[in-house]
């Protein structure tokens, strides 16, 4: 019965994340360790493939509304997949308190992000790598205008992008914030195009390390499939009631627990 | 652009369709193992590295063959950003995008290279 408890809290993490637009992994990491005990490389493992069937899943929905940067998004695929193999490597020899401690911090850094004013970048002038790749582009915004944009700081861009896949090979999460981070701030996109691009891109990064867990034996069924199909479910299940919901209420409630919940990660691994 | 964009649209229903088939396998494969396996609560406390082909021969030995559908369900959502990649550098290719075409088979030769890391030799 146990393990139905497991598809019950990833149908309930795919649920929020899929409101607040977040990864799964976020809330499935901190569930699967301090709920059930489970050591943290597996449920970083676990959290990884359930990161890549909500991204593979909402692929399409990311490209409809023409906000995703394409050609950006598979520049910056380059980073983000050079940095998930070094984080896979660093992840072998970093102990599992280490892991508690920087998951914390990322948790409150996030629940400091989540209340972050969104403004969107701008610039005029076009990187020349940019220009070179014709990476610049135009959306639609609500009333109907068309925006064109540019794009700046390329090499930072592409730089920061390299964290982001460390982390996320390090941690089991998407990293959208930072990759969003990189993208608005760094680069001057547009904060919906810089949503749209990380999101489109967290599947490939996740892969990265998902594959060489799984090659080394870290991905368990036992564990992997129930939280991947709760949180397929969970999203979906999102996604179509998510208009009804009152999404900024529950981004508040959100962050709160978010930084009680970064605590308790802190404190695992100061006492372990 | 557009054209690229009605293409990897494409690309992205079929990915859909594969998270789907992966589901299933991994519903299957979990549902068929669940009344056999061991606790996880309690195994997976601790954590003990087993390497994938030791657990492949292990579950072959014993034929259990919910596990290896589990497994079959989760490989073929892990390769799925890859077939995306590979499908994206060929639309490149297609469309003359010689510079962005080689960026995607970086990737996807990354992606490779990231998952042999995991092999023990």
């Amino acid at each position: 019965m146990l393990s139905f408890s497991l598809i019950l809290i990833s149908v309930f993490a795919g649920f929020l994340g899929s409101i607040l637009g977040l990864g799964g992994g976020i809330i499935v990491v901190p569930a699967l360790t301090l709920l059930f005990n489970i050591d943290i490389r597996y449920a970083i493992a676990a959290s990884l493939v359930s990161i890549i069937a909500t991204s593979s899943g909402a692929a399409a929905s990311f490209l409809k509304d023409n906000l995703t940067n394409l050609r950006l998004a598979v520049l910056l695929e380059l980073g983000t997949v050079a940095g998930a193999m070094c984080g896979f490597l660093i992840a072998s020899y970093i102990d599992s308190s280490f892991l508690f401690l920087l998951f914390g911090g990322f948790l409150f850094f996030s629940a400091i992000m989540m209340f972050r004013k969104k403004g969107d970048g701008h610039t005029n002038i076009d990187h020349p790598w940019s220009s070179q790749l014709r990476l610049s582009g135009e959306y639609h915004n609500e009333k109907g205008e068309l925006i064109s944009y540019k794009v700046a700081n390329v090499p930072l861009g592409l730089f920061s992008m390299y964290f982001a896949g460390i982390l996320s090979a390090l941690l089991g999460i998407g990293s959208g914030i930072f990759k969003v981070m990189a993208m608005d701030g760094a680069m001057k996109l547009p904060m919906k195009v810089s949503s749209a691009t990380s999101n489109f891109m967290i599947g490939v990064t996740a892969s990265a390390s998902a594959g060489a867990f799984f090659l080394r034996g870290d991905i368990r069924p036992e564990i992997a499939c129930p939280v991947a199909i709760g949180i397929i479910g969970g999203s979906w299940i999102g996604a179509r009631i998510m208009p009804i919901l009152p999404a900024n209420t529950i981004r508040k409630i959100f962050v709160v627990v978010l930084v009680i919940v970064s605590i308790q990660m802190i404190m695992r691994g100061v006492k372990s | 652009m557009k054209d690229l964009v009605t293409l990897e649209l494409k690309i992205s229903k079929f990915l859909r369709l594969g998270v789907i088939f992966a589901g299933v396998l991994m519903l299957t494969g979990w549902l068929m193992e669940i009344e056999f396996s061991r606790d996880p609560f309690i195994v997976f406390k601790t954590y003990d590295h087993i390497p994938f082909q030791d657990l492949l021969d292990i579950h072959l030995k014993n034929q259990q063959w919910g596990y290896l559908i589990s497994y079959a369900g989760l490989l073929s959502l892990i390769v799925l950003p890859v077939i995306r990649v590979l499908l994206t550098g060929i639309l490149f290719i297609k469309q003359k995008e010689r510079l962005l075409a080689v960026i995607a088979l970086l990737v996807l030769a990354g992606l490779l290279i990231s998952f042999s890391f995991g092999i023990e030799l």
